[in-house]
């Protein structure tokens, strides 16, 4: 089984933090793991499984919890890898994945002004896509559309 | 004989040594200073006012009834709009320079620096993230300057009015001159639009 080699593949590096690896539609397989030993499952699925290339990060608010998920590509056996992470609380935030795949770091700043995901010790977290001084996470199912005018007056940058 | 009366002091109080004021006409009773002084302040003080209402009215008269016109007809049969396109509509906007619609044959010459600029047609969707680079483009242009707001977005947000990142409507940020509905204004519409523009620009200073 698929799931079981990966499983036995990460198990040294970062066993500990593996809670799930399970089958998911389109991808290989997708690895459930711990937020706190997040740095230890990118650098095994990087060097040990061999996933060179970060395709994506995105961020899922499902009112109770917000999971993180990452889909990484492997050059070598061209086939995708799916991995995410449940984060709990009213500040949730997880490590940043730029050392591992510096190709992280603009995915992480979307994530994080969208749906408000803290990416700890990113090297540049500053707004991507709002104007820099734009107050809301836009994407949090909490956030409400505004009127137009009532939005310009919260929102005004110029 | 009697002897003749010792002078009197003259009941003129001493002259001031301070000088006088422009703005100080001596009163009947004030210090003693000579007509001609008093003339020659009057002259200082009526001469620039004179000079600047002859010219200020010869200079209206000028632009309004002479050079006005001229000025109105060489600046709308040459509008030179920013080439900056936003988003959908910037197509429609392109097309317009196209073989098809020919803009240029009404002098509409796109130019890729607001510096040489007379016109911006906002033609697209405006964020707030763009806002403030939309407004130093409008500052850097040149007066006299024209805006034409081309599309829903541009006038009112349009489909993403609601959005939480869109302004909604440009006239927010700049003053607008016409507006153009449509999603997308096909060409025909801008010309339209750039022609009513000349139309507005005709009748400035009227
Ligand atoms: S008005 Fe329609 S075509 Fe024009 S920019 Fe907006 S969405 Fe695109």
């Amino acid at each position: 089984m698929a799931t079981d080699d990966l499983a036995t593949q990460l198990a040294p590096r970062a066993g500990a933090n593996i809670l799930a690896v399970e089958p998911f539609q389109g991808l290989t397989a997708r690895v459930r793991f711990r937020p706190e030993g997040a740095l230890d499952v990118f650098r095994a699925v990087h060097d040990d499984l061999g996933y060179d290339h970060l395709s994506m990060v995105g961020a899922i608010d499902w009112v109770d919890h917000r999971e993180v998920f990452y889909i990484v590509w492997s050059d070598v056996t061209k086939q995708y890898l799916g991995l995410s992470a449940d984060l709990t609380g009213d500040a949730p935030h997880i490590e940043s994945a730029t050392p591992v795949w510096p190709s992280a770091n603009w995915h992480e700043r979307e994530a994080w002004e969208l749906v408000g995901v803290a990416f700890d010790h990113h090297p540049d977290m500053r707004h991507l896509l709002m104007p820099d001084d734009y107050a809301f996470h836009p994407l949090l199912r909490s956030f409400k559309l505004h009127e137009p005018e009532e939005l310009e007056v919260k929102s005004r940058s110029v | 004989m009697s002897s003749p009366a010792p002078a009197v002091a003259s009941p003129v109080p001493p002259k001031s040594a301070a000088p006088l004021l422009e703005t100080e006409i001596p009163l009947v009773n004030g210090p003693a200073v000579p007509y001609v002084e008093i003339e020659t302040l009057r002259a200082r003080e009526f001469i620039p006012q004179a000079k600047e209402a002859l010219s200020s009215l010869l200079r209206e008269q000028m632009e309004g009834k002479l050079l006005r016109p001229v000025f109105n007809w060489a600046g709308r049969n040459s509008l030179f709009p920013l080439h900056w396109g936003l988003a959908c509509c910037a197509i429609e906007f392109a097309a317009a320079f196209g073989a098809r619609w020919d803009a240029e044959r009404f002098g509409v010459v796109p130019r890729s620096s607001p510096r040489q600029c007379d016109l911006l047609i906002v033609n697209g969707t405006v964020t707030w993230k763009v806002a403030h680079k939309l407004i130093t483009l409008y500052e850097q242009m040149p007066e006299p300057k024209w805006v034409i707001a081309m599309g829903n977005c541009a006038t009112g947000g349009g489909p993403f009015r609601t959005a939480y990142s869109v302004v909604p409507g440009v006239d927010k940020l700049v003053p607008v001159d016409i507006y153009i509905a449509g999603c997308p204004p096909r060409p025909e519409a801008l010309l339209d639009g750039i022609l009513q523009l000349e139309e507005l620009i005709r009748r400035r200073g009227e």
